[in-house]
């Protein structure tokens, strides 16, 4: 909101400069988001000229050379001037050589094009004082020549550009800014004098140009109408334009103006509608039908609702109440008769209105942050003042008020040991009383302080509130400093907080960066990573653009776009991951999972003097591996198994372990589908991972390892190669050689983990075949075993596989 | 005598010179020190010497057997060095890149949120966590926020549609589903689960419903913090706030706090930082996070007696801190993952 420094002056005492002030409106909860006018900074060697000569320039059509008067007892400049907006007699800021204008900019004596330019004349923009650069500034109030330029403008008025807090709706006017820069500084505030006055009746009398007024919506609490007959529409005087403009507004004729300078002025919105125009000199508040239209004053059909609320007369609505009147009751140049109405209006139903209208005028977010009932009275009274004053015609001596203020002054009971428990510093019984005071507010002290809070702040109704608004005014930078003591709180870091920070840790020790993806994705990418009942759970109800209609259910893809960026970018990087949240839908509705996924482009970017291996599907596993290890995540049962189908992952050369909804924990590893990260953009193929975990399962708690012993005893190692399909899988045979080894050594002895160490294809074999070669490691914690014990329970082993499986001995 | 000792040692020397395995080393060994070698029937001799004199004899040998030995190991150790220096074959040139220049990196908002996470820890705070998607209830109600608050607005924040339904997202009644718009709904599921005294900071993703620009992102990032005790005041809430923008952005910062408004805190402010140290936003106050007392409301929408207990509450932009770290102009540079941008940080 825009507020003009010459016009608090009406209200109260301003004698802080522009800058302090930048500072006072911030600290008061105030954001000041510009400053205009003021005039220009103070600049030496520029001062205040009168143009005497204009003659064109003997060498250039576009340029002219003048001779300037630059102060009494100075000689007169000669200067050459590309603008062509003056007149010889204007006056018009001189740079003469030696000035530094904004910017540093340094003026001095020189030739244009052959003739001798002794300064410059200046732009508004030159001066930093707005953004007009195409002509010269001409001073139409006509300063004293000479005078340095700062002082021509010493009495121009300063605008501030307000940004007020939602709450406090009770400045957005002149006379509520004024009440707060009166607080601040301790002074009193000077509401302009009444002159009109009426009584007040509740049906108009015979002689009211209204016959009857009635409330028929909840949504509005009081109503007050005025007549004034007679009046003469015409202009607006020129001070009130001045001001009106000043605060961004456009003039239109002496009665809209005066309502718009009342509404500027307290901040309660009035309405003035042509009384002839309101068809069966009626007003009617009441809510809209639906589907009824208005022709709204911007020249807009506009459909109404239920919901919204109207200003009607007998037959047709006038006004969208709050937000905007309609062209049917428009004050216009014939119109000698007037309505003004003052109101309040349900804040809520006056937001939801202009929203859903897509509206917002002055008027509607003014009744949209709650107006001040007990100033509607006041309001009205001041604009019919003004209209008298500047439209002349006679009051009809009757205020029509319906209705009654929905709220007023109210009491709050409050102990001053409260301010100070929750404030934590000193803070005298005096302080308090100085600045709820200050604010208007009344104290009647005792045990419990009585503070009577003025109707205009009705979101001060706590003791709460109260402290808040000694905090304000006693001043922030009252709170002294203090060191931080704290007792331990016996908590730990969120799990899955945890898990994510170890993850991270992980795989930028194993050389991967860390990205950061957008979460917003395109739906058609769900399917492929994801299922169609993920597509469907993860669409927004309101997306913003096209391309960002669901939420993420893999982090794969934004790793691809950031391979194909880099490599685009000959970016050696090939090595990304990230951790986040991505989602999928499961049986028990969508789940939030944490997930972890890295990708690896196994294509070098550049040229290198030592060519590596193309990492392969087994590094990923690897990683994967090790990551399951940093993050104390266990596989899932089964461990990976080649993926099939699927449509993100390349047949043949991916593989996933567990599924999230059912274990808690999946992982896929493998080469992403080619010619998915083809399409990506990504020259090369990309090996990737990705681990979802349901923090659920993060959030168990995990007993404590308990130790085990082991023996001392060296162990007898046994080799066995069988010979089996090729594609058995070889963890298959390895199981089934571990299972088989432990039977046999029917917990006589330990059997370690069985190994592979050797996958055979190829001659003697047999088409088709492979040799998968284990290694059993028998071991005994009392004993070093016997080369009977280790032959028998060898000799079972190959019994057993025999017999459980068609996996044959390699001979 | 003497001189056999010295013939002996000549020759041991002469032969060693040559070696160039180990088996000859051997060889070389047998023939002096072995059974049949030429000072082991040396030795044999003493019994031919006079009595007086053989401890000198025995001395001499001693002193010369000492002697093939130390040149024998000499020997075996710059043949074990040779081979050594032969398995790991031709020296490497080290000024030369590994293949495959790995390094792994932290994003630059990571290793921002963790400067922020444990600056809180040294004061006693642990991190909490909930979910990105929530509920109107979580996001708004619970805070105080009304009904008709424009941050509700379909315009600001990401619903989802009425019907959806999720595993893992508790709900109040049958509100709708949003996408978070802060972290400080992380504020209410931790005090509906965990009892007052709490001290917590939650980082997380946050969503508008925002066009991307050089300063808007449709996702970023806060740092959320909770602090409830008994007789928690504003005094404690500047305190632990200038120790958290101190040790961010140096000693010398000043702060104020500047009277605001949010609806789940009153009083609330607005944080402004002011330092000769921050590139062109030096030397005038920059707003920096936002703050204040937690509201008796939202205390009574958790079931915590506001009588009993107090606290304040704070949050700050991840992304905001960075770029004022670091001088980063454009919030897209975070999403780009460029790697002449990450590699920087």
């Amino acid at each position: 909101m825009k507020v003009s420094i010459e016009w608090l002056k009406d209200y109260v005492e301003v004698d802080a400069s522009t800058e302090e002030l930048v500072d006072v409106f911030p600290m008061l909860g105030m954001e000041v988001e510009g400053v205009e006018g003021g005039g220009p900074a103070d600049m030496e060697k520029v001062v205040v000229g009168e143009v005497l000569t204009r003659n064109p320039h003997p060498e250039a059509d576009r340029l002219s050379v003048c001779t300037v008067n630059v102060g009494e007892g100075q000689p007169e400049a000669s200067i050459v001037c590309g603008a062509s907006n003056f007149q010889p007699g204007d006056r018009v800021p001189v740079a003469l050589p030696g000035a530094k204008l904004p910017g540093g900019f340094k003026i001095k004596k020189s030739k244009l094009r052959g003739v001798t330019s002794e300064g410059m004349m200046c732009s508004a923009k030159e001066l930093n004082l707005g953004d007009d650069h195409e002509g010269l500034l001409v001073l139409a109030h006509r300063p004293d020549v000479g005078i340095p330029i700062k002082e021509a403008f010493a009495d121009s008025d300063v605008t501030f550009d307000l940004e007020l807090t939602a709450n406090r709706g009770d400045c957005l006017s002149h006379l509520g800014v004024a009440r707060e820069l009166a607080a601040h500084h301790g002074r009193e505030i000077q509401f302009p004098e009444l002159k009109s006055d009426a009584p007040t009746v509740s049906e108009p009398s015979i002689d009211n140009l209204l016959s009857k007024v009635s409330i028929e919506s909840e949504n509005c609490k009081l109503y007050l109408a005025w007549t004034i007959k007679g009046l003469k529409i015409g202009p607006s005087p020129e001070w009130m334009k001045r001001r009106l403009e000043a605060v961004g507004l456009r003039p239109i004729n002496n009665v809209v103006d005066a309502t718009n300078y009342v509404l500027m002025e307290t901040g309660n919105p009035l309405h003035a509608f042509d009384a002839k125009k309101i068809g069966g000199n009626e007003i009617r508040i009441r809510n809209a039908t639906e589907g009824e239209t208005i022709q709204t004053l911007d020249e807009v059909d506009r459909k109404l609702d239920e919901s919204m609320m109207v200003i009607a007369d007998a037959e047709k609505p006038l006004v969208v109440a709050g937000v905007m009147g309609s062209v049917d009751a428009e004050v216009d140049e014939n119109t000698t008769d007037i309505v003004l109405e003052a109101a309040w209006f349900s804040p809520g139903n006056i937001r939801a209105t202009a929203r859903k209208l897509n509206l917002s005028t002055d008027s509607s977010y003014r009744f949209a942050r709650d107006v001040d009932p007990q100033l509607s009275r006041y309001s009205a009274r001041r604009a019919i003042d003004l209209i008298l004053e500047t439209a002349g015609g006679e009051l009809v001596p009757e205020e029509i008020k319906v209705g009654d203020p929905p709220r007023g002054d109210r009491t709050i009971e409050i102990a001053p040991n409260f301010v100070r428990s929750t404030c934590g510093y000193e803070v005298t019984d005096e302080q308090l009383a100085d600045a709820w005071g200050r604010l208007g507010f009344t104290i009647e002290k005792g045990e419990q302080w009585k503070v009577l809070v003025p109707s205009f702040r009705a979101e001060v109704d706590r003791p709460i509130d109260l402290v808040e608004e000694f905090v304000r005014i006693h001043g922030t930078s009252e709170i002294p400093e203090a060191r931080v003591v704290c007792e331990a709180v016996s908590r730990h870091d969120a799990a899955q907080f945890t898990f994510s920070e170890k993850s991270v840790d992980a795989l930028v020790g194993l050389g991967f960066r860390e990205c950061c993806n957008y979460s917003l994705r395109d739906g058609k990418e769900i399917e492929v990573w994801a299922d169609q009942a993920t597509v469907d759970a993860l669409t927004l109800a309101n997306p913003l653009t096209a391309e960002h209609t669901h939420l993420r259910a893999s982090l794969l893809p934004g790793l691809l776009e950031t391979l194909a960026h880099n490599q685009r970018n000959h970016n050696d990087l090939r090595r990304v991951f990230e951790s986040g949240r991505v989602l999928r839908a499961g049986p028990k509705g969508t789940t939030e999972l944490q997930s972890i996924a890295f990708a690896i482009l196994t294509k070098p970017i550049a040229r290198e003097w030592d060519t590596e291996l193309a990492p392969d599907f087994h590094e990923a596993k690897l990683i994967a591996n090790r990551l399951l290890e940093a993050t104390g995540i266990i596989m899932p049962k089964g461990g990976l198994r080649s993926l099939e189908d699927s449509s993100a992952w390349q047949q043949g050369h991916a593989a996933s372990a567990g599924d999230v909804h059912q274990n808690r924990v999946e992982l896929t590893v493998g080469f992403c589908k080619l010619s998915l990260s083809r399409d990506k953009g990504v020259n090369g193929p990309v090996l990737a991972c990705e681990l979802l975990v349901d923090p659920v399962m993060l959030r168990q708690k995990v007993k404590p390892v308990k130790f085990r012993a082991f023996g001392s005893f060296p162990p007898a190692l046994k080799d066995l190669a069988l010979v089996v399909d090729e594609n058995v899988p070889a963890e298959d045979v390895r199981l089934a050689v571990e299972t088989a080894a432990l039977q046999a050594a029917d917990k006589q002895f330990v059997v370690d983990p069985v190994t592979i160490f050797d996958v055979f294809e190829g001659k003697g074999l047999g088409e088709g075949k492979k040799s998968v070669a284990c290694a059993i490691r028998f071991r005994s914690d009392e004993r070093t075993l016997e080369d009977k014990d280790v032959n028998a329970a060898f000799d079972e082993t190959q019994r057993i596989l025999a017999e459980t499986t068609d996996y044959a001995l390699r001979s | 005598m003497e001189e056999q000792l010295q013939a002996i040692l000549a020759e041991t020397e002469s032969a060693l010179a040559t070696v160039e395995a180990r088996s000859q080393l051997d060889q070389i060994k047998a023939s002096i020190l072995g059974g049949n070698g030429k000072l082991t029937a040396l030795m044999k001799g003493i019994a031919s010497v006079p009595k007086e004199e053989r401890p000198a004899f025995g001395q001499a040998v001693n002193k010369t057997k000492k002697q093939i030995e130390n040149l024998l190991a000499q020997t075996a150790a710059s043949l074990d060095n040779a081979e050594d220096a032969a398995a790991l074959g031709k020296t490497a040139d080290v000024t030369l890149p590994p293949s495959g220049n790995y390094v792994g990196g932290l994003h630059p908002l990571t290793q921002v949120k963790r400067r922020i996470t444990l600056i809180f820890r040294q004061i006693g705070f642990t991190v909490a966590e909930a979910t990105e998607v929530e509920t109107e209830w979580f996001c708004f109600d619970a805070l105080n926020t009304p009904e008709d608050h424009p941050a509700r607005d379909e315009q600001d924040t990401l619903y989802f549609p009425k019907e959806s339904r999720f595993g893992n997202v508790s709900k109040k009644s049958d509100e709708a589903y949003v996408l978070r718009t802060h972290t400080s709904s992380v504020q209410i599921r931790t005090m509906l689960k965990e009892k007052p005294p709490i001290r917590v900071i939650a980082p997380g993703r946050c969503f508008r419903r925002d066009t991307v620009d050089a300063t808007h992102s449709a996702n970023f990032h806060q740092v959320e913090g909770l602090y409830v005790d008994k007789k928690v005041t504003i005094r404690d809430l500047k305190a632990v706030l200038d120790h958290l923008l101190r040790e961010l952005f140096g000693k010398e910062v000043k702060t104020r706090l500047r009277p605001s408004f949010f609806p789940f805190t009153e009083p609330s402010f607005e944080v402004d930082l002011f330092s000769s140290n921050l590139g062109r936003l030096s030397n005038k106050w920059i707003e920096i996070m936002g703050c204040g007392m937690v509201d008796p409301k939202v205390f009574d929408n958790v079931g915590i007696d506001p009588e009993e207990w107090s606290g304040f509450a704070f949050g700050l932009g991840i992304e905001r801190v960075a770029m004022m770290l670091h001088g980063i102009d454009d919030i897209r540079h975070f999403y780009q993952n460029d790697l002449r941008f990450l590699s920087q940080f």
